[in-house]
């Protein structure tokens, strides 16, 4: 998941090869590990069937170069505007964000907005279920949601932090 | 059940005339518990005296449990509140050189209604709000967590229907505000009683059934969890 919209966010206003991506992407998903240009490639194909990625030309060094197709953006720029669900191991909104900021989006205070509801909405849920389950006297459960609260207080606080110095003028 | 209908508060200072509640309707059904949130000065702990009888209205109505105290005289509504109304003060409001039972048996001492039965019931509060140990303690030396403890053992002491609980956890860390709202919780589901609770902190709202945003004087939103979008409404009301 991450890697497709990684090579998307790079395409979206510049051409790259192969091995261009492979850096930048090992950069833009920072601490998460580097990606195997295999996954590259395959991605790439994927992209390519799927209308989303045209390759173009060799380049001067005989290296194929990409670039992102109209109906690409739009893609990358639903994607960005989808809250992150807190149940989803598989994206992070971090990174999500991280995409944005890449590519300069105009709608990133809506995104942070749509993020904050995203993570309200998981406070009063889970702050509901965790007293039930300390009723129930499950204080391990209860423990553990009360763990998981504790991160989206500071996911909260991150959002807030991000907001006020977009404010400042 | 609490019934607020055409609610107005005014304060004047001199010429001056601040409108500070204007116009709020508002029912609370009994055993619910609901919290209040909103920006400083809108008015949330003006609300609350009212609903506590500590003031009178401007203009409006307030009943709780069918009885107008917005209607009553001081003296009557001071009796009603001694019955039915438990109050949690913002700075906790405990009387500094009483020990912590002293504080807790207050109400019932100044009510002349202080028994043996009742000093049981006293020491099993303190017992449930986990004070055992500081029971002869001086209020003073307590910890603010300690202080908010003593403040809601005495609040339940009269076995009030209607808590009001004005930031009860304002001065306190993440897991001591914890331990307050789960004591709040316990007695809210144990007796059904019925439980206001002004806070700033999405985290101890999230304990109530019902958010109501509150903005300059009157009610701008009524949330329930039941409800399609209400997390983008508080996204929207906290921005
Ligand atoms: N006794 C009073 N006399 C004059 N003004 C008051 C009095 N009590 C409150 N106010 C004013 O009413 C407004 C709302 O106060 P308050 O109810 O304490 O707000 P909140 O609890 O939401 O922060 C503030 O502007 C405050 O200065
Ligand atoms: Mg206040």
């Amino acid at each position: 998941m991450s890697v497709k919209y990684g090579i998307m966010t790079l395409l979206y206003d510049k051409k790259c090869h192969g091995y261009e991506l492979k850096i930048e992407l090992d950069q833009l998903l920072g601490n998460k590990g580097k990606v195997n240009p295999g996954q590259i490639y395959t991605t790439l194909d994927r992209l390519i069937r799927d209308e989303l990625v045209i390759p173009l030309n060799i380049d001067e060094q005989e290296r194929k170069l990409f670039t992102l197709d109209a109906s690409g953006k739009t893609e990358l720029e639903k994607w960005l505007l989808e809250a992150v669900p807190y149940h989803s191991t598989k994206e992070d909104f971090f990174f999500k964000w991280i995409c944005a900021r890449k590519i300069d989006y105009a709608n990133e205070s809506q995104m942070l907005e749509q993020q904050k509801a995203m993570v309200l909405k998981e406070v009063m849920d889970l702050t509901k279920l965790k007293t039930d389950l300390l009723i129930k006297g499950d204080e391990n459960n209860y423990l553990l949601i009360s763990g998981r609260l504790l991160h989206l207080e500071a996911d909260l606080n991150w959002i807030s932090q991000v907001e006020n110095r977009q404010t400042k003028p | 059940m609490i019934k607020v209908s055409g609610l107005v508060k005014s304060f004047t200072q001199g010429k001056n005339i601040t409108e500070v509640l204007k116009d709020v309707d508002l029912k609370i059904e009994e055993g619910e518990f609901v919290a209040i949130m909103g920006p400083s000065g809108s008015g949330k702990s003006t609300l609350l005296q009212l609903l506590g009888g500590l003031d009178s209205p401007t203009n409006g109505k307030i009943e709780i449990d069918g009885k107008a105290i917005s209607e009553m005289s001081e003296n009557q509504r001071t009796i009603f509140r001694r019955k039915n109304i438990g109050i949690i003060f913002q700075n906790y409001q405990l009387l500094n050189n009483l020990t912590v039972e002293e504080n807790i048996a207050f109400p019932l001492y100044a009510d002349g209604t202080l028994d043996k039965e009742k000093m049981k019931e006293v020491k099993e509060l303190i017992q449930a709000v986990g004070l055992n140990e500081l029971n002869k303690k001086q209020a003073n030396l307590l910890s603010g967590g300690q202080q908010q403890r003593v403040a809601i053992a005495r609040s339940l002491v009269n076995h009030p229907g209607v808590l009001l609980a004005d930031e009860p956890t304002g001065n306190l860390d993440r897991s001591k505000a914890e331990e307050i709202l789960l004591l709040l919780t316990q007695f809210h589901k144990k007796n059904n009683q019925t439980i206001v609770m002004v806070t700033h902190d999405i985290f101890a709202a999230g304990f109530a059934d019902k958010i109501i945003l509150f903005k300059d004087g009157t009610i701008e939103q009524i949330i329930s969890r039941e409800e399609e979008n209400y997390a983008q409404y508080l996204a929207n009301f906290m921005a």
